[in-house]
């Protein structure tokens, strides 16, 4: 969700100018994107490197297999987490040809023994590969040196890893994810399906507002991808296979496709020349090849759904709106700070303190993703005895309000000044300002475009804010989902 | 889209490695020097009526950023009124200060992109604010409004009982919720830490009792205030001194408590779920007692990231939960605890539960190799460098450190207790203090797909979920 947040920032003059200067990019050979931001408050490099791949980029039936890729990125190379690669490749594939035997036999409704056996089986290969790894030594190399926020993230357009490092450590960090993309070794792979299960467990299943966003988002997407699960579901989880995942992998994590950005303590003139060293040795791959994903149709009617949880009432509203360049996504922006941005938006004092009915209201202009278009979604939790039926009157009375009457121009100043502060936050974070220039260079057309934003919402108008609200807030263009408390009234 | 999936998938094969560049280093063999971060310090003044102020000059950005600390913990709440400091935070922001009523608060500063946040945790309250520059004076005004002279209006005061109540009404929607709020309180048991708010205890929460809990802690001399960012630090104290004339010093006496006697059992919640939620420990010392340092590092062996041993053999090996772990905890007045946790599938609960025992166990029994020793060693030592990326965080610390009496070189005595720690001294500390036959275990998860009843594991006690 921090991307949402992102979008709508904005740079004042000078700073945007000295940030500007300060950023240097290059592009490698084998059409790797490098940017670096000099950064000398603390002897440390932060590290985003992102790709363009996604959860949309998923075909039927293999649901959440870019999260999985993620997770396996993760388990290394021959040269990283192997006690003995030649023995260890054999026993890897002695388990791809016991699990393909073992799903064969199930498949054929073989005899109960015949699977047994191939289940025993499949369990000794998996032990013997087991013993020649060394599991987790990406994490291992890293721990030995510092790391702070070592992880990765998965979205419907977007995959990045990320880390920050003492800055004498470029070097380590350049050899092991060179390493990887050139030769990742998907080690333990049924062991982390199993993992993965867990983790959509907790936080799909037994996670109420995972739970509700699922039901929400496969209503409002009948056809487009965004509105699968991002982890996948059950089913396609327990399907996974290595030599799909690893297909995946060859298909779409490729430099040409990918964005590295190093903020901190870095002498860019100096260091792209280690960057060469080990980035420049990844071949291109193809590009992004054209997976035929479909429109969302229009939406006719207003759609609703209900999830039965054993948990208190939750409510999820969401209208179809595109998505950037077009001019309304910067509109719904502002609409978005309108409404839920601080205590004085219109939301938050209509729902919370004036009418006392919910415990809490929030608001998303651009989800659950950027490349194609999105949903604006309001989120509202009830307060007893209030329900969730009063918290949409008052919802929808509050959109009917942004139709009909034009935003006054302190209310428009206000909200600009909020970006503008908001976006000078995210320049004094490392991490953050890596994460939002690896973004930009990736899906905006460069990172330039971050400086381009500030003219746009500038110039947005009352009127225009009118407009947009009437275009999309529509009962025919709007999904309702609700969590009603299993065996309650309410 | 089938075709072309079958395609790609037919023309890749297993060849997962192509090997790399022969001159490329074997990252393991790779030696970096340890950077040793130089320390910012702070200025140090003090204001006229007692109030210590830590100031650091940074002009990168056009910002000024500054937090009060005062010893008005949750803790120190009255038994009866268990919630009181949380509303207290919410309503102290939110109650209108000084001159100005609640809404002309929350426009003046949402209008200039500022913010006023009070927050309360056990040990402290605080009170912070952050703006451009060219906002400051009459965001700091508001600051010091709202630190001195809040309103404590009873129009919000009924609102954030009723959003307290309401978040009550929510707090077993999510077992891990339920785990930690459960885990908390048994392991705290029998001191303030411990208890946890009710409806009763919400509802009987009166604007006096706000009133009385704000003249009680909120003295400057007893304060340590941080600032850091866009300012010069002169004008900075003159800046100060102005907006916080009339805040008069004052004696403060703080209780003293025993410290938590749990009682070691298994406390379990019965819930719809397709996992259970675990959390075990016991309480061992504070973060200033001697072991403390050694049980820091051998917790991190135990359950601090890719490499620990809960990881390694609840997750990694066995794919039994995504999340585990476990720490020690930092106590500062009481005693923190040693832990683990996992969220794991349901029908192997008792497995995982003696599977993370066992852990403990044999962190008692057997000393640590060398060389896992040696990985969250460097870990710590050379991730020192990130305690000095934001010079707000420096300032807080510092402002901290000092609020808890702590002596000024309390890190670096850590740091060299680090350093010389042995594989022995670590299970010394576990078998000093952490005891498995006595711990407080939780768990939080639905029994009729248990693997095992609970009660074959020891103690059972069942806590309703109010």
């Amino acid at each position: 969700m921090v991307w949402l947040i992102l979008l709508v920032l904005l740079l004042p003059g000078a700073l945007a100018q000295q940030l500007r200067e300060q950023i240097r990019k290059y592009t490698l050979d084998n059409g790797l994107r490098v940017l670096m931001v000099p950064d000398k408050t603390a002897p440390v490099i932060h590290f985003n490197l992102m790709f363009d791949v996604g959860g949309v980029d998923e075909a039927p039936g293999l649901g959440g297999i870019a999260h999985m890729v993620e997770h396996m990125a993760f388990k290394g190379t021959p040269t990283i987490g192997s006690l003995d690669w030649t023995k260890e490749k054999a026993a890897l594939e002695a388990v791809d040809k016991a699990r393909a035997d073992l799903d064969r036999a199930i498949a054929s409704r073989a005899a109960q023994e015949e699977i047994q056996r191939l289940t025993a089986a499949y369990n000794q290969a998996r032990e013997e590969a087991k013993k020649l790894a060394l599991p987790n030594a990406i994490d291992q190399l890293f721990t030995n040196n510092g790391e702070q926020g070592l992880n990765a993230s998965t979205g419907y357009d977007r995959t990045d890893y990320r880390v920050s490092l003492p800055s004498n450590r470029l070097e380590l960090y350049l050899r092991v994810y060179a390493d990887v993309m050139l030769n990742a070794v998907f080690r333990s792979f049924y062991e982390e399906a199993d993992v993965v299960l867990e983790e959509r467990r907790q936080r799909s299943e037994n996670d109420p507002n995972g739970a509700l966003s699922e039901v929400f988002l496969r209503t409002a997407f009948q056809v487009h991808p965004y509105g699968r699960p991002l982890i996948g579901s059950r089913e396609e989880i327990q399907g996974y296979r290595v030599d799909r995942a690893m297909a995946f992998w060859k298909t779409h994590y490729h430099p040409n496709r990918a964005v590295l950005v190093l903020v901190g303590d870095v002498e860019p003139e100096r260091d792209i020349q280690l960057v060469r060293r080990y980035m420049g040795a990844i071949p291109r791959g193809p590009a992004r090849p054209n997976l035929n994903i479909p429109a969302e149709p229009p939406q006719a009617a207003e759609r609703r759904a209900t999830l039965e949880y054993n948990a208190q009432p939750s409510l999820l509203i969401g209208f179809h709106k595109p998505t950037y360049p077009n001019r309304d996504a910067y509109v719904m922006d502002m609409i978005d700070s309108i409404l839920t941005e601080g205590r004085t938006s219109r939301l938050f004092r209509r729902l919370v303190i004036q009418e006392q009915a919910a415990l809490n209201v929030s608001s998303s202009s651009a989800s659950p993703g950027f490349r194609y278009p999105n949903m604006f979604t309001i989120s509202a939790q009830p307060r007893a005895p209030r329900t969730t039926a009063d918290l949409e009157r008052f919802i929808y009375e509050e959109l009917e309000r942004l139709k009909n009457e034009p935003v006054g121009s302190q209310e428009l100043q206000k909200v600009r000044n909020q970006t503008r502060a908001a976006y000078l936050r995210v320049l004094q974070g490392g991490p953050g300002l890596a994460q939002t220039l690896a973004f930009y260079e990736l899906f905006f057309g460069g990172y330039q475009r971050i400086f381009e934003e500030e003219a746009i919402y500038n110039t947005i108008t009352a009127e225009e804010i009118q407009q947009a609200a009437r275009r999309y807030f529509t009962p025919q263009n709007r999904t309702v989902a609700t969590l009603v408390t299993r065996g309650g009234s309410r | 889209m089938k075709a072309l999936w079958s395609l790609l998938i037919g023309l890749l094969t297993l060849s997962l490695a192509q090997g790399v560049p022969a001159d490329w280093p074997d990252p393991f063999k790779m030696q970096f020097q340890r950077i040793q971060p130089s320390a910012i310090q702070p200025t140090r003044v003090q204001l006229s009526n007692g109030l210590t102020v830590l100031l650091i000059e940074d002009r990168t950005l056009p910002f000024v950023n500054g937090r009060i600390y005062l010893r008005a913990g949750a803790i120190f709440e009255p038994e009866d009124k268990v919630g009181l400091s949380g509303i207290f935070s919410s309503v102290m922001r939110t109650g209108g200060a000084g001159e100005r009523t609640p809404d002309q608060i929350d426009e003046t500063l949402e209008t200039l992109a500022a913010s006023v946040s009070v927050s309360t945790d056990n040990l402290f309250t605080s009170v912070a604010f952050s703006t451009l520059t060219e906002n400051l004076d009459p965001v700091l005004q508001i600051w010091a409004d709202i630190l001195v002279r809040p309103r404590f209006s009873q129009e919000r005061l009924d609102l954030e009982k009723g959003r307290a109540l309401e978040a009550i009404r929510r707090r077993n929607d999510q077992p891990t919720q339920i785990a930690v709020r459960e885990f908390v309180r048994r392991i705290n048991e029998g001191h303030p830490a411990g208890r946890i708010s009710s409806v009763a205890s919400v509802q009987s929460i009166t604007r006096d009792d706000l009133v009385a809990f704000h003249q009680r802690f909120f003295k400057p001399n007893v304060a340590v205030l941080a600032v850091t960012g866009d300012f010069n630090t002169q004008e900075m104290v003159a800046r100060l001194e102005r907006v916080l004339q009339g805040w008069q010093r004052g004696e403060v006496t703080l209780p003293s408590f025993p410290p938590p006697s749990p009682k070691p059992s298994i406390y379990f919640v019965q819930k719809e779920t397709n996992q259970s939620v675990i959390y075990m420990g016991n309480p061992t010392v504070t973060a200033y007692a001697p072991g403390y340092s050694e049980l820091d590092l051998v917790s991190r062996v135990l359950g601090d990231g890719f490499n620990s041993r809960l990881f390694t053999e609840v997750r990694t090996k066995r794919g039994l939960a995504y999340a585990t772990g476990g720490a020690q905890t930092q106590g500062f007045g009481w005693p923190g605890f040693f832990y683990g946790a996992s969220i794991s599938r349901v029908e192997k609960t008792a497995e995982v539960i003696e599977l993370m025992l066992a852990q403990f166990r044999d962190l008692r029994e057997r000393p640590v190799s060398q060389e896992e020793l040696e990985l969250f060693r460097n870990n710590i030592l050379n991730a020192e460098v990130f305690r000095f990326t934001s010079r707000q965080a420096v300032a807080e610390r510092i402002a901290r450190t000092q609020m808890l009496g702590l002596s000024a070189d309390y890190y670096e005595q850590y740091v060299r207790q680090i350093q010389a720690a042995t594989p022995a001294d670590l299970q010394r500390v576990m078998q000093q203090y952490v005891r498995p036959e006595q711990f407080v275990i939780v768990v939080v998860g639905d029994r009729r797909q248990f693997d095992k009843p609970l009660s074959s594991l020891g103690n059972l006690i069942e806590v309703p979920l109010e």
